[in-house]
């Protein structure tokens, strides 16, 4: 089996030499392989067809972008706006093709565009302005994201279906990502090893003046550099809003990192010249085989990603310290002298032992016990609310004596899409699933449920897919009564400013909704502002500072989240209580806090631990194929001063 | 042999690297207060010697004695406790601090865990005016000329009180003035007692100012002779052969002229430059560094714009910085700087020689490498480019190779007036030799060759005519038969700017014509 993972990156590189060779000349195939047989040992459901056809899934979209910064990092240049230029162009194509009714061919070539304009744009600037190229693509990065947010208005939008195949499997089990990735690696090798534009990118990444000087015309190539960069983050935008059906303003955050992270695990330099297309698919694999063998552990979603952040390190040092070696004045002919295949080996049993010690150490003991398995699927842990959740389910857990795995899929669709599709080839009794987007989960909730497989969803629910049952609060309702609340504090008259969620989720949006809602009433109180903050609360404080500065005579806030209530109320300082009132949302322990020093007027308390308990109690059920109900909802309810004494989470 | 003035003695060193013996059995010595020559073509272990002296590189067998006692020298601090100072070729400076915190970089003097700044400057004052340059300890050393930051870089060794200075090719990128006054320096610290190890590869430096030479021949020493020896026998040492002639330069007819530049300039840096070369001429540009020199050649050859005059080349006009125009009608330039500008130094020898003829050898987008890769076997061929393959990276070859591939890779693209800026700087004589007669061959075929050098007697050698710039001007232009180092020195050092040519009628057009440039 194991010489199955070995063949994909060798025939992607196009050039298949004696194993050994190909292991010596590349640091990371090695480290590759390492993880590969030391997560077969640890894990049963690791080397499995299925699984290894997952980890290509979850690997194309990262390996599609990398290709495209192999390009830019050869030619010593970074481009950081890669993940914001596929979300603007997968938001481009649904938002043309699914709510202006263009043709879908259309659509598809106004995506690809709007690719390629994004990187000609930063090719001009760093070109013809001389930005440094970290300065312009940073400026796109923001650019494009923001553009994204504003064609969709912060929601995502449904994906035309012929796309959407895209996401989908060629005779029921060769997954079309896999198939665009191994395609777009072919085209970026082909144009790095023979083409003149990919010469000319070695060249200027060797030596941007020597190139100069000798007749390159540097400064068009860098135009076609970067052009070719945005065409191949569009075609990676395609391809993960088709796997999760819908165009996602705020999809992937933060991968112009991972791409960058693969082409440099794959054995770029930085500082330009070197790079190759299939270490920088090697890279990428050893990313999501290390996200999906996590996963699959169970290793805590924290651990997680330290364990990934020491594994890029140590990936990196043994290329460098292999390279060293072999940086000898003998130019590299048969086999190298043994000093580099003692630190190569020396370094890959660090790995070895790294990664089997930290995982069975952090994995904390699975008992292969007859006991059902059941997963939880967060949409974060960066906020305390989800951490309630999963403390109220790790207790009913425990209780029960059911083994609980928890990830954490950090805000991101894609990364949640790649965690259910982890549970369900693990075959677990039961899936609980705290969406990240409502429509982007439904695809692998389709997948569970075609594996027999029951989901709970829980704080959100799944659209265009069953699930067994929703454990929710109702925004809609809490939006309505933080609304009352406020008003009614401020005797139907009066000024406030509203502070929204996350664009694009669908909390956000159902809490806005019921605030719109319940406001009708009162024609008393006028909303001076209405901006997001994220959820987060250092967003909050800075965007009420930023109103107060506009609107000083502001009377009441109604923020979405007591995070966001939380920073507004820094910002408001001492006037907080008492000339503004601040009504939050989702009662966390920081936020009752506020309530009973009454800087906090109200909380819209939901109840997350029950939320986590009832969904744990249901997913038990659902195994044991009881009946359950088609929705539980967890009642809501306002917290102010009077009552918070007797109020749990 | 405990001799008292003894300051250093290396015995039998052996130091091999994967695939190399760099150096097999290799005895030095130093004594208080000499100067001594380390001579050897490049890639004959000099450079791996000293290195085992400032503690970069551990030897495998042999041994270092420091004032009798046996040694090990395992980095910089081992080496600095020993008293020993290097200044290397490229120096080791931070452009953006000042001379004195270059020169106490990491050992400021200290108050209260504050830098001393008074303290350190007055300092450096003391250890600039010991060397006798003139630069403020407060200068940013980003703003230094080459020849002071090597005072600099002597300040800072002094400053470490150094017993042994080791200096790599210290004069080869000096103008002969500033070679004289480092001269000096040197002699004044060899009165001090100081020893020093000095690496040249220019053989009249060693009687000017050696005391005892050690010749290095492929890794070992292959004899310890007397400063005065002549000429000839040093070569012979080195080379394990005799050069018959320095500079072999064989004159073929003159052709028409191939390049013609008229009036150039470009406004506070070169004035009202004319000249011609034509095909089957070697031009030489002598000159003090600074004068203009390569400033003129790159707005020639397109790579920097200027403000007037023209380009021609067989009498069509060349549009203004534009390489590509100046590539097409047959222009090539080897720089100055040939690792920074000439060429990619981690991609191999063979994608270097293709560079230029890249975009030629592409069709509908593609590279055809497998005729890149012939045409440049054939050429590392032609010109003896000695290499483990095509393959080997560049920055791995000696210095005379790395310029064989910078030149070849204009060959390749048949190149008609080839510009040479400093062609043999820091090549040994053997390789020199080899360059001259690869210019002796483009000369012959009917190319025309322009060449920029500092080193007089090359520049006297192998030009047909001289062209002498003094301040952004052409001072002066000499033949063949009438150029001599002292001719060449008046012209570069006058004030050009009464000179007949541009005095007449030139400068008052330059005038003229500046507003309507910009």
């Amino acid at each position: 089996m194991a010489t199955d993972t070995l063949k994909r990156p060798a025939g992607a590189s196009g050039a298949p030499g004696g194993l050994r060779r190909l292991l010596l000349d590349n640091g990371a195939l090695t480290a590759l392989i390492v993880l590969v047989i030391a997560l077969s040992a640890l894990s049963g459901d690791f080397l499995t067809t299925d699984n290894l056809l997952n980890i290509g899934v979850q690997a194309a979209v990262t390996a599609i972008l990398a290709f495209g910064v192999t390009f830019v990092i050869v030619s010593a240049g970074i481009d950081l706006s890669v993940g914001s230029v596929a979300a603007l162009s997968a938001t481009v194509l649904a938002w043309s093709a699914t709510s202006h009714g263009v043709p879908v061919v259309l659509a598809v070539l106004m995506a690809v565009a709007t690719g390629i304009v994004a990187g000609l744009v930063n090719g001009f600037l760093i070109a013809y302005g001389k930005l440094p190229p970290f300065i312009a693509t940073l400026a796109m990065l923001s650019v494009g994201r923001g553009l994204a947010l504003v064609i969709s208005q912060g929601s995502p939008i449904a994906f035309p279906d012929s796309v959407s195949h895209l996401g989908d499997t060629l005779g029921g089990w060769l997954p079309v990502p896999v198939l665009v990735m191994v395609v777009m690696g072919l085209i970026a090798a082909f144009v790095l090893g023979r083409t003149y534009i990919g010469r000319s990118m070695y060249a200027i990444g060797g030596n941007e003046e020597a190139a100069r000087l000798s007749g390159l015309r540097v400064q068009r190539q860098k135009l076609a550099i970067y052009a070719l960069s945005g065409l191949f983050a569009a075609a990676a935008g395609i391809v993960l809003a088709s796997r999760l059906s819908s165009a996602q303003p705020q999809a992937a955050d933060g991968y112009e990192l991972d791409a960058i992270a693969a082409v440099v695990i794959g054995g770029a330099s930085l500082a330009g010249g070197t790079g190759k297309a299939s270490g920088t698919l090697i890279g990428a694999l050893i990313l999501a085989v290390l996200r999906n063998g996590l996963n699959l552990l169970s290793v805590s979603a924290f651990w997680q990603q330290v364990v990934i952040g020491v594994v890029i390190a140590l990936a990196v040092l043994l290329d460098t310290v292999r390279r060293k070696a072999g940086a000898t004045p003998v130019a590299a002919g048969t086999g190298g002298p043994k000093g580099k295949q003692a630190a190569t080996y020396a370094l890959a049993a660090v790995v070895t032992v790294a990664i089997v010690g930290a995982t069975s150490f952090l994995h904390g003991g699975s008992s292969s016990s007859t006991t059902p398995k059941l997963g939880l699927s967060l949409s974060t842990l960066n906020n305390p609310f989800f951490v309630q959740i999963r403390s109220g389910a790790q207790a009913e857990a425990k209780k029960l004596g059911v083994d609980l795995t928890v990830t954490d899929a950090q805000n991101d669709a894609s990364q949640q899409a790649n965690q259910l599709q982890n549970f369900t080839s693990s075959s677990l009794g039961a899936i609980i699933v705290n969406p990240v987007d409502s429509d982007a989960a439904s695809n692998s909730v389709k997948a569970a449920d075609k594996a027999k497989i029951p989901v709970i969803a829980v704080d959100r629910g799944v659209n265009h897919a069953s699930v067994d049952t929703l454990v929710a609060s109702d925004n809609v309702a809490g939006g309505e009564l933080a609304a009352k609340t406020i008003a009614e504090k401020l005797g139907g008259k009066g000024k406030i400013v509203i502070l929204q969620g996350q664009a694009g989720t669908s909390a956000a949006r159902e809490r806005a909704a019921g605030f719109a809602q319940g406001l009708k009433a009162y024609p008393g109180i006028q909303v001076l502002a209405q901006q997001p903050a994220d959820f987060d609360r250092t967003k909050g404080l800075d965007v009420m500072s930023n109103l107060l500065q506009a609107h000083p005579d502001v009377q009441g806030v109604i923020a979405a989240n007591d995070e966001m209530a939380l920073g507004a109320i820094k910002a408001l300082g001492s006037k907080a209580g008492r000339s503004v009132q601040v009504v939050g949302f989702d009662g966390t322990p920081d936020g009752l806090t506020a309530v009973k020093n009454g800087t906090l007027y109200a909380s819209v308390a939901q109840q997350p631990s029950q939320l986590g308990k009832i969904a744990v109690d249901n997913a038990l059920k659902a195994v044991k194929g009881d009946k359950v109900d088609p929705t539980v909802k967890v009642p809501v309810k306002v917290v102010t001063k009077d009552n918070v004494a007797g109020f749990t989470g | 042999m405990s001799n008292p003035d003894e300051l250093l003695r290396i015995e039998g060193i052996r130091k091999t690297f994967p695939g190399v013996v760099a150096l097999d059995g290799v005895d030095f010595d130093l004594r208080r207060g000499e100067v001594h020559v380390l001579l050897g073509e490049n890639g004959a272990g000099k450079s791996t010697l000293i290195k085992m002296l400032s503690g970069a590189y551990t030897p495998d067998a042999g041994r270092i004695l420091a004032g009798g006692e046996e040694v090990r020298i395992h980095g910089a601090q081992d080496s600095e406790r020993l008293g020993i100072a290097t200044i290397y070729q490229e120096f080791n400076l931070v452009p953006d601090l000042t001379v004195a915190e270059n020169i106490f970089l990491g050992r400021q003097p200290r108050r209260l865990g504050m830098i001393d700044r008074k303290r350190m400057e007055a300092q450096a004052a003391t250890l600039l005016e010991r060397v006798g340059v003139d630069v403020s300890p407060r200068a940013r050393v980003r703003e230094l000329g080459i020849a002071r930051l090597q005072m600099v870089e002597i300040a800072k060794a002094l400053s470490l009180d150094a017993r042994v200075l080791i200096m790599d090719e210290p004069t080869a990128v000096l103008t002969s003035e500033e070679v004289e006054k480092l001269f000096a320096i040197v002699r004044s610290l060899r009165e001090d007692g100081v020893g020093i190890v000095f690496i040249t590869h220019h053989l009249e430096e060693i009687a000017a100012l050696g005391d005892r030479v050690t010749v290095i021949r492929d890794g070992r020493s292959v004899g310890q002779v007397p400063a005065s020896t002549p000429e000839d026998e040093l070569v012979r040492l080195m080379v394990g052969r005799s050069i018959e002639q320095q500079y072999p330069r064989q004159r073929p007819e003159k052709g028409a002229a191939l390049l013609s530049v008229e009036g150039l300039g470009r406004d506070g840096v070169f004035h009202d430059v004319s000249f011609e070369v034509h095909a089957g001429e070697v031009v030489g540009i002598a000159g003090l560094v600074g004068a203009g020199r390569t400033e003129v050649v790159r707005a020639v050859f397109g790579a920097d714009p200027y403000d007037h005059g023209v380009v021609r080349v067989s009498g069509a006009e060349l549009k203004r910085h534009d390489v590509n125009a100046a590539m097409a009608a047959g222009i090539g330039l080897v720089p100055e700087d040939r690792k920074g500008q000439g060429l990619v130094l981690d991609a191999s020898v063979a994608e270097n020689l293709g560079l230029v003829t890249l975009r030629s050898a592409t069709r509908a987008g593609l590279v055809d490498r497998k005729a890149q890769y012939s045409a440049a076997e054939r050429i590392a061929g032609q010109l003896g480019v000695r290499m483990a393959g095509l393959g080997q990276h560049v920055r791995t070859l000696s210095g005379g190779n790395q310029q064989k591939v910078v030149i070849g890779k204009w060959l390749l693209a048949d190149t008609k007036v080839l510009i040479l800026d400093e062609p043999t700087r820091g090549i040994d004589v053997g390789a020199k030799v080899e360059i001259y007669q690869l210019i002796n061959e483009l000369t012959a075929a009917g190319a025309a060759v322009l060449m920029i050098s500092s080193d007089l007697p090359e520049v006297l050698g192998m030009s047909d005519r001289v062209l002498v710039m003094a301040q952004g001007r052409i001072a002066g232009e000499l033949p063949a038969d009438e150029a001599t180092q002292d001719a060449v020195m008046a012209l570069a050092v006058s004030t050009p700017t009464a000179g007949p040519d541009s005095a007449a009628g030139s400068t008052p057009t330059t005038d003229k014509e500046a507003p309507r440039g910009h």
